[in-house]
């Protein structure tokens, strides 16, 4: 019931956002920490998808498998568990922004987020935007961009949720969440701790998953207070500590015994003064990441990649009228990086953006954006982006943006011994998209086409130097054309207590090297995912399938080193013993890969066949 | 059109009749699909595999073993080994050697125990002798290294023999096995001589680095160390290494008996010996020299205009070169090693990187 008044709640306070945008003073009392709601209201002509907790609760225990079923993302991963990396529209996952609480938490050093070292259960809310964002989100945010938010509300509550689940290779994943709401006062807690053997069977050849065994620890806190009508100051903070096992591959799985660990800790702290027309809003943010590489899981050595960030940023945003606001974001940033093989170096770099608001009427808004950088390593292109929404007659909307955008080299790209390459200059692409789409109470359907056009891709490439053959270096070579088609829908249909949901993501991408006119590899042509969902008084039951294309391992596109496409689904459901407003008491259960399929997404690693998890919601 | 079904299935009878008896009046049945030819194996990104092209280069096939067996290498294929009966394939990630029929390509087994990243293997006999890496680069475990023993009925290692840092090529004559350390993760300078008899090892120092081997026509070991990088230029190619040489090292007592030093900036990584000359490169360009030779040559015997030159072969009229690539098929490019034409290009795996004549 709760769940249901905060997503219906959620909805209202966008779509007044949308209609009467002088509204939004009222509601920003109310939660602190409107990423989302930021996000929205600068995604004129962008696609975005809002993963509710409902959504995160159906795919829990893994933030690859959240992704592959509910988003337009195609996912590498190196077996279940192990390495696992996100690419929107055939870009590379260097390409694809994570950003915490709005800011880009990719690594330095490797400039990707590694997707299975990323616990979901303690964030409120997830959104998927696909399309440019350098803007608002820097570097990587090329292909798309993937907001982690931590909620907080004023109000007067006191709620624990405990949920537990079980599953198959001795999976176990546990959170434990407090939230308080006062009128001037908002905390939450979290805590989750998930470990599993992962020795899943590989069932076509007699063999197992070896060596995939994880264990996660996260812990979050965030506090808000308010200090006045007008000012609230508030404070997050997470930890994480995870430990994986590499598992192996074909034909040997025995062979495998690296050893990951990474542990990241961020602190956010927000001034905010909202008064009238402006509003002012200052973050101290400092952020550390480290990562520890064990070729041998039983010896005491490894190979690290540390960083140290502080970051500040000032963000002023002046309310020019009804219709249109005017917004300046000035940052500052420090990163030290290091690894076992590179000495500390540090980046700088300073940047201001504008981003300018206008609506008409209620039938057409945009937004106007323009940044600029200025770093110490190397020149960062000035990027801009204009996007336009227009709503022509009743329900129906017409969307278009165009970006440019950046990612700079990652500490390794530039610095590696004997392999880097100082030379290198960030990746730059213009990008733009055109869709339609219908949109009512129960039914909206969104058609898109995008188009990307990257320069100075950075490669790793033997022999990329010609003075140093066979020898892998980065270097800015490729220019790759990306394009495609994108459809998404979402119906809910609702007759007497029947509620059904269903959402269907469908994409077709073409990237090719403009040069050579080859395919990229690694980009399914066809990507298709779908979820319905079935609830009747105290029950749920859904179903969620993947369709993942043909994907080519090689440039030359050759069927023999090809991944054949595949179809999984995964089937769920839950009941809710107790239901009232003061607790909630729910028993879930899901069988992922309900039609036992064997499936590989990489080379050599087959992923689980049929397995099941039981799982206890409790809130009081 | 029942006449000519009749007709056909007449046909067929008779073509299935008449390839029966040749088959048993046929004392030269072939022994397998990939009889006669040359193997090139690729290291693989997404797996190793292995093409074929038959002598007279008029048929091809690629991934050859996955075609037959229907399943992949793994990565990353290091190298193989024949008797006469099977191909050992050698892949050091997954600590794994499959064995195949060498004409038919057919698994007949797989070695998946008591590996640690194995790099190369020599046949003496019924047994196999592999080199192996061991664990990391790191402390104590850099002495862990190995030759480990496989009994070539039982595909199974018996033991293992404990010798220095880093082993890489073996191979046998003689009743001994001769390995060049090219010290793994780090550096060596040894090659270490195994008696099999008795399995005592004695080591000869040679330049640092020493990796392919052969033995010339008087039964002298012939090697290539290819140097240890001292330093680097500011795009890191190498600016100084250790002296790079081809040594010839007694078979006998054990003793060098000669050097071929390369000049500083002369960084050969390939060798390879047809009987009479030996071939090594210097960046794409390729470089003949006669085996009893006392001077380096300052020409070259062509230029391969290879991006990334990984593997070198040869037999009596052709040089095998091998441009390899990790992110799509190599090439293969065969040269006459008379006219110095180059005679054909063949699709060639994933990070070719070896040619066996099969």
């Amino acid at each position: 019931m709760k769940l249901y008044n905060k997503v219906l709640f959620f909805g209202f306070f966008l779509s007044s956002l949308c209609v009467y945008s002088q509204k939004d003073t009222i509601v920003t009392l109310k939660v602190v920490n409107l990423q989302s709601v930021k996000l929205y209201k600068h995604s004129k002509g962008l696609k975005v998808l809002d993963l509710t907790d409902s959504i995160i609760a159906k795919n829990a225990t893994s933030f690859t498998s959240l992704l592959r079923f509910n988003t337009p993302i195609y996912i590498k991963e190196y077996g279940a568990g192990g390495t696992s990396s996100a690419s929107f529209r055939g870009t590379s996952a260097s390409n694809t922004a994570v950003i915490w609480n709005g800011i880009n938490i990719n690594s330095i050093n490797n400039g990707q987020t590694e997707f299975n070292s990323l616990n979901i259960s303690l964030f409120d809310n997830i959104n998927v935007r696909s399309g440019g964002g350098s803007i608002e989100f820097g570097s990587g945010a090329v292909g798309g961009t993937i907001h982690l938010n931590n909620e907080l509300g004023f109000g007067a509550y006191s709620k624990h949720q405990v949920i537990s689940t079980v599953g198959s290779y001795q999976t176990f994943h546990n959170l434990y969440k407090y939230s308080f709401g006062s009128e001037t006062t908002a905390i939450k807690l979290g805590a989750a701790y998930n470990t599993s053997k992962n020795n899943y069977k590989w069932l076509d050849y007699n063999l197992e998953n070896e060596n995939g065994a994880y264990q996660q620890r996260d812990f979050n806190f965030s506090i808000a207070q308010k200090i006045n009508d007008f000012t609230k100051i508030s404070f997050f903070s997470s930890k994480y500590n995870g430990v994986r096992h590499f598992s192996g591959q074909l034909p040997n799985p025995s062979a495998a015994k690296e050893k990951y660990k990474d542990f990241s800790f961020r602190n956010l702290v927000n001034f905010n003064y909202h008064k009238k027309t402006a509003t002012h809003n200052l973050k101290l943010a400092y952020l550390t990441q480290e990562y520890r590489y064990f070729a041998d899981k039983n010896k005491e050595d490894y190979n690290f990649g540390k960083s140290k960030r502080y970051l500040i940023n000032y963000d002023f945003s002046y309310k020019i009228s009804s219709n249109s606001s005017i917004e300046s974001f000035s940052e500052f940033e420090s990163v030290d990086g290091k690894t076992d093989q590179i000495a500390t170096k540090n980046r700088a770099q300073f940047s201001q953006s504008l981003i300018y608001n206008q609506r008409y009427k209620n039938l057409a808004s945009l937004n106007a954006k323009v940044r600029k950088d200025f770093n110490s390593e190397y020149n960062v292109p000035f990027v801009f982006a204009l996007g336009i929404e227009i709503k022509p007659l009743r329900n129906t909307f017409v969307r278009t943006n165009g970006s440019k955008n950046y990612r700079v080299p990652s500490y390794n790209d530039l610095y590696w011994p004997a392999l880097g390459n100082k030379n290198l200059i960030p990746e730059s692409s213009l990008q733009g998209e055109i869709g339609v789409g219908y949109k009512n109470n129960q039914f909206k359907i969104d058609l898109g086409a995008f188009y990307i056009d990257a320069k100075d891709k950075i490669v790793w490439t033997p022999g990329g130097d010609p003075d140093r053959p066979g020898v892998w270096t980065p270097i800015n070579i490729d220019k790759v054309v990306n394009k495609g088609l994108e459809i998404s829908t979402t119906y809910s249909i609702n007759f007497v207590k029947h509620y059904i949901d269903l959402n269907t993501n469908y994409s077709y991408t073409i990237a090719k090297d403009k040069k050579t006119n080859d395919f990229i590899p690694y980009v399914p042509k066809h990507l298709l995912n779908s979820s319905i969902s079935y609830s009747f008084k105290r029950i749920n039951f859904y179903y969620q399938h993947l369709f993942n294309g043909k994907v080519y391992t090689t440039k030359d596109i050759i069927d023999s080193y090809a991944m054949p496409s595949f179809n999984i689904g995964n089937f769920g459901g839950s009941y809710n013993l107790i239901k009232n407003l003061k607790k909630e008491l729910q028993f879930g259960f899901k069988i992922n890969n309900v039609f036992n399929k064997t499936y590989q997404v990489l080379p050599g690693r087959p992923m689980p066949n049929r397995n099941i998890n039981f799982n206890i919601n409790y809130k009081f | 059109m029942k006449i000519s079904n009749f007709l056909l299935s007449i046909f067929l009878l008779s073509v299935i009749f008449v390839s029966c008896t040749n088959d048993d009046d046929d004392v030269q049945e072939p022994k397998g699909a990939y009889e006669n030819g040359i193997l090139i194996s690729g290291e693989g990104g997404p797996s190793g595999s292995i093409y074929y092209v038959s002598n007279d280069f008029s048929t091809t096939e690629s991934l050859i073993y996955k075609k037959v067996n229907n399943n992949d290498l793994g990565v990353y294929l290091q190298s193989m080994a024949f008797d006469n009966e099977n191909a050992y394939i050698v892949v050091d990630n997954q600590n794994t050697i499959t064995v195949v029929n060498r004409y038919t390509f057919e698994k007949v087994g797989e070695i998946t125990t008591d590996l640690k990243k194995p790099r190369y293997m020599a046949i003496a006999g019924d047994k196999g002798y592999v080199t192996n890496w061991a664990e990391g680069a790191y402390g104590a475990d850099v002495d862990d290294d190995y030759i480990a023993v496989v009994d070539l009925n039982t595909f199974e290692v018996t033991k293992t023999i404990s010798v220095g840092n880093g082993p890489e090529r073996i191979v046998a004559n003689n009743g001994k096995l001769y390995v060049s350390h090219k010290g793994a993760y780090t550096t060596n300078n040894i090659i270490t001589v195994i008696d099999i008899a008795s399995e005592t090892t004695t080591e000869i120092t040679v330049k640092d680095n020493p990796d392919e081997l052969f033995f010339d026509n008087a039964g002298n070991l012939v090697v290539l160390c290819e140097g240890l990088t001292l330093s680097y230029n500011p795009d890191w190619t190498a600016n100084e290494k250790t002296p790079v040489s081809i040594t010839k090292i007694s078979t006998v007592s054990n003793n060098i008996i000669s050097e071929l030093i390369f000049e500083n900036g002369q960084f050969p990584s390939l060798l390879t010996f047809d009987g009479s000359y030996f071939y090594y490169n210097l960046g794409s360009k390729i470089y003949k020299v006669a085996s009893d030779a006392s001077t380096l040559p300052t020409t070259e015997f062509l230029d391969a205009a290879a991006t990334n030159l990984y593997g070198i072969e040869v037999n009596d009229s052709y040089l095998f070169l091998l441009d390899a690539s990790f992110t799509a098929q190599s090439k293969l490019d065969v040269y006459s090693s008379n006219t110095k034409e180059k005679i054909n290009s063949f699709a060639a795996p994933i990070g070719a990187s070896k040619v066996y004549f099969n």
